[in-house]
């Protein structure tokens, strides 16, 4: 079972893009986030960060971050409308409490609260879609040269918390498959059983590591690259561009930008002590729309139909290499008939299925 | 059914028990309004002075985030800024917003303080460098002998220490204020020590003031002259500027631990003790940390040296 916060490699522009790219483009709407207390904009910036990742499709990661955000944001309002005792709109006394003092909840401080959760969720999601939509090969390769100790820790910890989410998936499964007279498992033991699964497979990788010589301190120098060599490895960085990478900068700095401009001409309208005042100047609303018309940048137009006649050609890569069956009709190759055989005929208008490569 | 019956009934007791605790919707029944008063560097810059009605529910903070525009830290807890007037160093020197009510230093937040009906509220913004806890003040006259303080009336006591003539006058302008005075010392009881000084420095409470500011809260000292003690103004940052002399009076407040509150109408001779018991009264103390009376003039403590005067004369 895969967590939906894991990556899955799909056919959008979110993911095809660097991830300098997509972290510009989802930064910008968690600064945003930070930036500004306005329900308003914190709602657009939360809508933005959803419909991009419906549209990288991503929605899985969306849902499960909203979710996830109201568990974290409802104890957020309760704490503060306990904790502060500010605003004029008191809504309950609730006496005298042990290290709190006086309790009074006021409709001021719910609001506050509300909004510190809001941007709890938008963040959440920011992140969520992040993780769905943006290869961590790829984060990690671009920070290798960085920290390269920390880029393979971090490999690792990508790698093995989907796994752990699994095991714990088919323990679950295992448990329940046991049958309807069997006792039920409590959460504890299945925890213990899955963190002993975990440090069994953290020693495996360990001894792995090391036999393939990561605990050495030094390497060879490296050799200069030959002109061939050179000629490969430019061609490699050409390969991680993406036509798209253009897209996601100019979002980002444009909703950066906006909100910059906003704050500036006071878009950011939202007081909540002593009474809540909440502004809604045109500039709060350009703000807002700009916001959630960014979401629509990972948006990319469904490829037509192509002719059959020209299906080999345009056929969808499957992640893996190979390529999807395309819309004509499929004639598989032909087995072996000896060496005298007629090479087989094919029909115009057909194509061989490919097999992938792996 | 049974179960939904005892449910009913928990739930009764539970509204029972919350109501007794003082627990309820809204923000309750009203109280007493309460006075608001708002100023800078001890008292000598008036920023705001406001008569606010109240509700059972509503706190010091409550009642100051109604009448000014305010900025808090540390969770909504801490005053930090009022009217724009924000705490923080300034020429080197700290600043920050204190508050009284009824003339005694809260011992806890402003949004815990919970108000009771017919309070004084001061907040001053002043420089602390010399003390950051002035625990009792003359500003809020009649308070604290009218209505008590922390919420709880005290009895109020005159304690005669060879004032003579101004005893008197100080009892006369008690109950002309509306103070019953008792006649013994009860325990608790807020008092009034007049008398030349020689004779109050012989109370533990008085004898504070000689310990300087950071005792007492009190930026005045005496010094024994020729003629007995003289009285010395003492700036905000705590050094003695200015000898007013052997015929300036003092009227003055501090507090010892949690103790009650004990004023002070003192001089260093008999004439100065009539001249500071001529101070009682609201038209020469408000909005003052304690005062000193020099040739027949009352003087705001601390004194104000160049610096602060210039600061005060920006302000108003």
């Amino acid at each position: 079972m895969r967590s939906p916060f894991a990556y899955v490699s799909r056919p959008g522009p979110l993911q095809a893009a660097s991830p300098a790219a997509a972290v510009a483009f989802l930064g910008a709407l968690v600064a945003v986030a930070f930036l500004y207390s306005s329900p308003l904009v914190l709602v657009a910036a939360g809508a933005a960060v959803a419909l991009a990742g419906r549209l990288a499709g991503a929605w899985a990661a969306v849902r499960a971050a909203i979710r996830l955000g109201l568990a974290i944001a409802l104890p957020i309002v309760v704490v503060n409308a306990l904790v502060v005792n500010r605003g004029e709109t008191v809504l309950a006394r609730l006496g005298d409490w042990p290290l709190l003092g006086q309790v009074d909840v006021t409709a001021e401080a719910l609001a506050d609260g509300a909004v510190f959760g809001l941007r709890a969720i938008v963040v959440m999601i920011a992140f969520a879609v992040y993780s769905a939509c943006v290869d961590p090969d790829r984060v990690l390769r671009a920070l290798r040269p960085l920290a390269g100790r920390s880029a393979l820790t971090a490999t690792l910890v990508s790698r093995l918390v989907p796994v752990a989410a699994a095991d714990a998936a088919r323990l679950r499964d295992a448990a329940r498959l046991r049958g309807p007279a069997a006792a039920a498992v409590g959460r504890a033991p299945l925890a213990r059983r899955l963190l002993a699964g975990s440090l069994d497979r953290a020693v495996d990788v360990a001894a792995t590591l090391e036999l393939r010589g990561y605990s050495l301190e030094s390497r060879r120098a490296p050799r200069p690259p030959s002109v061939r060599e050179k000629t490969r490895h430019s061609s490699s960085l050409r390969r991680r561009r993406s036509r798209y990478d253009r897209r996601f900068y100019l979002a980002g700095a444009l909703v950066l930008a906006g909100a910059i401009a906003g704050k500036l001409l006071g878009a950011d309208g939202f007081h909540a002590y002593p009474t809540i005042r909440l502004g809604l100047e045109p500039t709060t609303i350009a703000l807002s729309a700009l916001l959630v018309l960014s979401g629509l940048t990972p948006y990319r137009r469904k490829p037509r139909r192509q002719p059959a006649a020209s299906s080999r050609s345009t056929g969808r890569r499957r992640p893996n290499g190979g390529r999807l069956r395309p819309a004509g009709p499929v004639v598989r190759p032909s087995p072996p008939r000896g060496p005298g055989a007629a090479p087989a005929r094919r029909a115009p208008g057909t194509a061989v299925l490919e097999t992938p490569r792996v | 059914m049974s179960r939904s019956r005892g449910t009913a009934v928990a739930t009764a007791l539970l509204c029972a028990a919350l109501a007794a605790a003082g627990c309820g919707l809204g923000p309750g029944a009203g109280i007493d309004g309460v006075e608001l008063t708002v100023t800078r560097e001890f008292g000598a810059a008036p920023m705001l002075e406001r008569s606010l009605e109240a509700n059972e529910s509503d706190t010091v903070m409550r009642a100051l985030e109604g009448a000014a525009a305010i900025s808090t830290r540390y969770g909504g807890g801490y005053v930090q800024s009022i009217e724009g007037v924000e705490g923080g160093q300034r020429d080197g020197r700290p600043f920050d917003w204190f508050f009284y009510v009824d003339g005694v230093e809260s011992p806890i937040g402003a949004a815990d303080y919970a108000l009771q009906g017919g309070e004084r509220i001061w907040w001053d913004y002043r420089d602390w460098a010399a003390t950051n806890h002035v625990p009792a003040v003359v500003g809020s006259w009649p308070a604290p002998f009218v209505g008590g303080y922390e919420g709880r009336r005290h009895p109020v006591t005159v304690e005669c220490e060879g004032g003579g003539e101004a005893c008197a006058r100080v009892r006369q302008e008690l109950e002309s204020a509306g103070v019953s005075i008792a006649g013994d010392s009860p325990p608790g009881a807020i008092r009034v020590l007049v008398g030349p000084w020689a004779r109050l420095r012989g109370d533990p409470v008085a004898a504070l003031v000689e310990a300087g500011p950071q005792e007492s809260g009190v930026f005045a000292d005496f010094e024994r002259g020729r003629s007995g003690y003289e009285l010395v103004g003492l700036v905000a940052g705590g050094e003695a500027v200015r000898h007013l002399g052997p015929g300036a009076g003092l009227v003055a407040a501090t507090r010892r631990y949690d103790g009650p509150p004990v004023w002070v109408v003192t001089g260093g001779t008999a004439a100065a003790v009539r001249a500071a018991a001529g101070l009682l009264g609201a038209a020469k103390l408000r909005h003052h940390y304690a005062v000193a009376s020099e040739d027949g003039k009352e003087t705001p403590l601390p004194v104000v040296g160049p610096a602060r005067a210039a600061a005060v004369r920006g302000r108003r």
